[in-house]
């Protein structure tokens, strides 16, 4: 169709509709679901494809997830090209045909108009057991991906709308917990509903003007994000960051190393230089590393872009078989979507002397728990990912303080804290303390985000805790004279008076009833000068609790009185070095 | 109600006017605007009344004793929050979950904006008082209440000045004896307090939605407290004895104690009677669908009507604080006829959000304002006669409005003030499209199948450049444009929602029971209607179901019959149908068991409400109405040209006339551009039409 048949408000319109759609299927997900992970934390991602898989639009709750949903439709297309029929549904989780992770379990359906493909709907979700080893799929001890998952490749379950019962039960007989089928149920439902819309929107319009206007759409976003990219000086920038602890050996460190390139219009993140990969878990999947650098990128230009294939198309990833990025057949790489912490920050370091206005200063890494058990008033399992301990604070920006409890940066802000009273319902855990953490923001003119403080008394016997991540060695980075955030841990303190402290990769099992969970998850880096920011702001943190006396008066030079809360106005510049 | 008191009227205030909207048995509606007063809103309404009963030749005491009833739509509340103008609040809670107030479960709204920062917690922290006491998800005691630390807290606040307590603790849902005994203590410590009592104000499951909900409940309690303490006053002192109703959020109206006593059911109190009057306007038209743009003098709210009545939110949100209270869905950004433009650290002309408000008002209104604002580039482009503003009652100044512009917006611009004022006029219209595409694109829906229902005294100046950029190809103004709100009250049913959480398996369930406890909900929503006059009452059930172990419920609406004859059959169905309908799939096959949450239970009163008079026809001519003509700017041509005038009240249905043009009413005036064409319609509205057919 010729530029000028284009309507240009439909162009927008449409790139709303297909907003909306894939947010319906997302409120599908998350008022359909029975795993907490999916319907209190929003761990899924929901979106919708061309015909050969190009993204239309995403959903991206989680979207370290996310990425990953358009190269595997764009394989399902090619590999069951003339095999594909109205009424059919793929399962997906392999991540040697570029699924990002085992747990994360993805439905694609074709939406034919007619007797004519014309998309696809999908939704991937982290579901709470996907066979392996270990109950709710993080195994640190594993080697190989078999040691850690069932591996799904590309699968029917429905052809013609016929479900396929043999292949559903040959999957489900190796997963653990029947909630996995009723979860994938859901997402069916949700690209169902995905699919229901969409024919809506291609009656309504005709299935030419959806087509040519798509493609308007996609140069449209593609240019908007050409204009972002000119807005970074042409030039190599280099950057780099450290993984600590592979699951195996203590103290053993990995570096992730990138050289980005930025070309007229087009971005390149080069991994070529990042280390091996390794023999543990510790391993990324190309497609996790490759959500990582688009996600963290997104971050630093124009938040309001649509998110389609014309988004994508200027940016470029070198991610090598063989690293620690990118593991090769068939190593084992649950912990992959957690590379993306230290994968964004060689991005922001390589970045922020070029455009420190786009950038934050370090977030706060991720740190997990998750726990498995028998819930006794209940009667049946139970998993649970912590995601309220999780969520530390963010990088500040140079005119903004960093946000408080938010999360690894895979997530932004786009996974929730369980509700306390559903946790208390649906674990047989008591919560005891879910508080933001004195005095560990990173100082600075613009603070980072506070984390927080998470206790909770383990309610089963013979509970199991894996633990995951990483920022127990080194802390989220502060920039321009900002400092740097608190540092994650857990402990358990058990009923017989000892302490354990896990590692950052760790397999706890037999943990008693009784058992208080004590975790910290640190704050996000400062940016400029502490001694800059207002003191009026230094003493209401002091009065609120979120910064001590101490502290007030050692990072910013701000002196508080403890009982009054008053400001010290002559100390305070005494100390600051103000007349 | 004694025979003669005969007058219905709606009051609505806003930022900048209070509009009233005047209805007696066997004569056409009037309606009536007058300046706002914001720091005691209450004088407004007794100023408008006056001005209703001086058309009339009463005294104001005549006419309240004339008034059966009053309706009022009021903005204290939604600006108390929006400005974090409420009461000082403090929060009574369990101890370790203090923040969840502020840390909303660690959600970010705009996930890839480094720059979107964290909400301002209506309570800041060290107000939020954790007081020692337990209870398990069962509702058992775990740890009895600790009365020592509610007194300590209770001094606590007391010291701080603290004029309001909200209390949630958790599980309360499902036990409140906790709750109700920190109550009985506060009481006793602090009996001025205001409070708001989690297990009272929404007794359901899920703590962040609770304290969030109950937390603004307090907020803005005393502030309603006293705003209807000072305006029943008023009333009573002028001899009125008829019915004063409150609107609500919900789209419904009530009495002063009923939400006196839920405050935060009056959050968009001000806007919601909008969306009724335009689907009435519309209605008439015979279209179901309408999108409602109402421009006052300090905010723009754009809401839709689907099917005839005003569409709810799903969100339950006021500027990013969670309300789990049924609202209904308006767009608001800070555009109006005082919104004041400005030159920014770019160089670039903006308008608001900052308003001139009715005092000092904008530059042409003479009363001290000197920054220029939208109603002083209406009034230097032509569009506004400087004599015959509010029919004459509000003469404005040109040259101040010229000299505004030319300091602020001219100047540094270096371009003529009529240059200056047609940008101001283009730039506050893409704001408004904005808040129109909020409505409508952002949600996927395409704003040309819509017209477009025109509200607030400016509107109808700026509606065809609206609807330009837009593409909307159909326009209404109603007669009563400049006050739709205020009309909309009057034709607004009695509202009230009540839900108790009841946690079982449906097929468990003793039918008994649910039956019981439904029959208690609808006794208090019928004892609550019949105080406020209903002439016919309704009550609409509906069960959150769920399938067992999914953690979020559907709201099905059921009919009572089932429950009587304990039809569990008819009740699933309507749930797997509704769950199909919703979700794309249903577990009737699988075998899936049920789960209620909640029982909810609507009651809706109706009482007489006013009849939109049609008037006589005319021919298509409308040359009889023509008064004059006007230099005015041509938005389209970019130059000045001369519009013809007409009056608008001479004109009668049928009449036709081509743009451009101005149509003058006393409260409005309708800028008609090409290719708009004007057509009145046999209630009065102008409709605007640019003669294509509603895009495909």
């Amino acid at each position: 169709m010729p530029e000028s048949r284009i309507d240009k408000i439909l162009v927008s319109v449409l790139g709303r509709a297909l907003k909306a759609i894939a947010d319906e299927m997302s409120l599908t997900m998350e008022k359909t679901t029975r795993s907490p992970i999916l319907c209190e934390a929003k761990d899924f991602v929901t979106g919708l494809y061309d015909a050969e898989g190009r993204m239309l639009e995403q959903t991206e709750n989680l979207p370290i997830l996310s990425f990953s949903l358009s190269p595997v439709c764009e394989h399902i297309a090619r590999k069951f090209a003339g095999r594909i029929y109205p009424g059919d549904v793929f399962f997906h989780n392999d991540v040697f045909s570029l699924g990002n992770q085992n747990n994360d379990v993805a439905v694609f359906k074709p939406v034919f108009h007619g007797d004519r493909l014309v998309a696809w709907t999908a939704a991937k979700g982290h579901m709470a057991d996907i066979g392996g080893a270990v109950r709710g799929g993080y195994n640190p001890n594993a080697t190989e991906v078999w040691q850690e998952a069932l591996r799904i490749p590309a699968v029917k379950v429905y052809e013609r709308g016929e479900l396929r019962e043999d292949v559903w039960d040959l999957i489900f007989a190796n997963i653990r917990l029947d909630i996995v089928q009723e979860d994938m149920r859901a997402e069916i439902g949700a690209c169902t509903v995905g699919e229901r819309r969409l024919l809506a929107l291609i009656d309504k319009y005709g299935l030419d003007v959806f087509e040519s206007h798509k493609w308007a759409l996609f140069a449209a976003t593609k240019k908007m994000m050409e204009a972002e990219i000119r807005i970074i000086p042409h030039g190599k920038y280099r950057g780099e960051a450290t993984v600590y602890y592979d699951g195996k050996n203590p103290g053993s460190t990995y570096r992730i190393r990138v050289e980005v390139r930025v070309e007229d219009g087009g971005i390149v993140f080069d991994f070529s230089e990042t280390d091996p990969q390794t023999n543990g878990f510790v391993n990324g999947t190309f497609t996790s590393s490759a959500s990582a650098c688009i996600l963290t990128f997104l971050q630093m230009v124009n938040p309001d872009l649509p998110h389609n294939a014309g988004m994508t198309e200027p940016i470029s990833m070198l991610i090598p078989e063989g690293t620690i990025l990118n593991a090769a057949y068939p190593a084992a790489t649950t912990f992959g979507n957690h590379l993306c912490p230290p994968l964004a920050d060689s991005i922001i370091r390589a970045l922020a002397p070029v455009i420190p206005e786009r950038v934050t200063a370090g977030w706060n890494n991720l740190l997990c728990s998750l726990s498995t058990g028998d819930h006794p008033g209940r009667g049946e399992p139970y998993v649970d990912i912590m995601f309220m301990g999780l969520k530390g604070g963010s990088g500040a920006t140079c005119d903004t303080d960093g946000y408080d409890h938010i999360g690894m940066i895979d997530a932004s802000g786009g996974v929730l804290d369980q509700d306390y009273e559903m946790f208390e319902q649906m674990t047989p855990h008591r919560l005891i303390r879910h508080e933001l953490l004195r005095d560990s923001a990173g100082p600075g003119r613009h603070r980072g985000g506070l984390g927080v403080e998470t206790r909770y008394v383990v309610g089963s016997d013979d509970t199991q805790i894996v633990v995951f991540g990483d920022g127990d060695v080194e802390p989220a980075f502060g920039l321009e004279g900002g400092g740097d955030g608190t540092l994650n841990r857990i402990e358990l303190r058990l009923p017989d008076g000892s302490v354990r402290v896990p590692t950052s990769k760790d397999l706890l099992t037999g943990i008693p009833k009784g058992t208080l969970y004590v975790q910290r998850a640190g704050g996000g880096g400062g940016f400029g000068d502490p001694k800059e920011r207002p003191a009026d702001r230094v003493r209401d943190e002091v009065r609120a609790g979120t910064l001590s006396v101490e502290a007030a008066r050692e990072h910013y030079g701000v002196v508080v009185d403890p009982d009054t809360f008053e400001l010290d106005t002559a100390a305070t510049e005494g100390l600051r070095g103000r007349d | 109600m004694t025979h003669r008191m005969t007058h219905r009227i709606g009051i609505d205030v806003g930022g900048t006017f209070t509009d009233l909207f005047f209805w007696s048995q066997d004569r056409a509606p009037e309606t009536f605007k007058v300046l706002s007063t914001p720091d005691d809103p209450s004088r407004g309404v007794l100023e408008g009344m006056r001005a209703i009963a001086e058309a009339h030749d009463l005294t104001l005491e005549e006419l309240a004793a004339e008034t059966g009833l009053v309706v009022h739509g009021t903005t204290v509340t939604t600006n108390a929050c929006l400005t974090r103008g409420g009461a000082s609040t403090g929060l009574i809670t369990t101890p370790g979950v203090r923040d969840a107030l502020e840390m909303r479960r660690g959600i970010r709204e705009r996930q890839y904006d480094n720059r979107y920062t964290n909400v301002v917690p209506l309570v800041p922290r060290h107000l939020r008082l954790p007081v020692g006491g337990r209870l398990d998800a069962g509702g058992n005691e775990l740890e009895p209440l600790n009365p020592d630390e509610v007194r300590e807290a209770a001094a606590l606040f007391r010291a701080e000045g603290g004029e309001a307590i909200a209390v949630c603790l958790m599980h309360s849902y499902a036990d409140d004896r906790h709750e109700r005994a920190v109550a009985e203590l506060l009481r006793a410590e602090l009996p001025d307090a205001w409070l708001s009592i989690s297990s009272e104000v929404l007794p359901t499951i899920r703590f962040y939605e609770r304290v969030s909900t109950t937390v603004t409940n307090a907020y803005v309690g005393p502030i309603l407290r006293s705003y209807l303490a000072a305006l029943g006053s008023k009333l009573a002192g002028i001899g009125f004895e008829g019915v004063l109703l409150i609107m609500q959020s919900n789209g419904g109206v009530a009495l002063p104690d009923v939400v006196r006593d839920r405050p935060a059911t009056t959050l968009l109190s001000g806007p919601a009677g909008g969306p009724r009057a335009a689907a009435t306007y519309a209605g008439a038209l015979g279209r179901d669908d309408c999108l409602l743009v109402d421009m006052g003098g300090t905010s723009f709210d754009a809401s839709l009507v689907r099917e005839g009545a005003a569409a709810l939110g799903s969100g339950g949100e006021l500027d990013r604080i969670r309300i789990a209270l049924p609202m209904l869905d308006i767009a608001t950004i800070g555009a109006g006829g005082g919104s004041v433009g400005w030159i920014d650290a770019g160089g670039l002309l903006r308008m608001g959000p900052q308003s001139a408000g009715a005092m000092p008002g904008p530059a042409c209104y003479g009363r001290g304002g000197e920054r220029p604002t939208c109603t002083d580039a209406d009034l230097v482009l032509g569009y506004l006669d400087p004599d015959w503003f509010a029919g004459g009652k509000l003469p404005l100044f040109a040259e101040r409005a010229t000299a505004a512009i030319r300091e602020h917006v001219a100047g540094p611009l270096e371009i003529s003030e009529e240059e200056a004022a047609a940008g101001m006029y283009t730039v506050i219209n893409t704001n408004m499209a904005h808040g129109v595409r909020e409505i409508t694109i952002k949600r996927g829906l395409d704003p040309r199948e819509f017209p477009m229902v025109v509200a607030g005294g400016a509107g109808a100046l700026h509606a065809c450049a609206i609807a330009a950029e837009l593409e909307i190809p159909s326009i209404i103004v109603p007669p009563t444009a400049s006050t739709l709100c205020a009309t909309g009250m009057l034709l607004c049913d009695l509202q009230h929602d009540f839900v108790r959480s009841c946690l079982g398996s449906l097929e468990a369930l003793d039918l008994a029971d649910l039956s019981s406890i439904v029959d208690e909900l609808a006794a208090e929503g019928e004892g609550q209607l019949l105080r406020e006059g209903a002439a016919e009452t309704m009550h609409h059930v509906a069960l959150d179901l769920r399938y067992l172990k999914q953690y979020h419920e559907v709201t099905v609406s059921i009919e009572r019959g089932d429950l009587e004859r304990g039809d569990l059959r008819a009740i699933a169905a309507r749930f797997h149908q509704a769950h199909n309908r919703l979700y794309g799939y249903d577990l009737e096959e699988v075998g899936t068991g049920l789960e209620l949450i909640n029982v909810r239970v609507r009651s809706v009163g109706r009482s007489a409400r006013p009849e939109l008079p049609e008037l006589p026809p005319g021919g298509a001519e409308s040359d009889h109405a023509l008064k004059g003509r006007r230099r005015a700017w041509l938005p389209a041509r970019s130059r000045f040209g001369e519009l013809p005038v007409y009056d608008g009240h001479a004109l009668r249905p049928g009449n036709r006339l081509g743009g451009p043009a101005l149509i003058e009413r006393v409260d409005t005036t309708i800028l008609v551009t090409t290719p708009f064409a004007a057509e009145v319609d046999p209630r009065g509205s102008v409709v605007l039409e640019t003669g294509e057919a509603s895009h495909a």
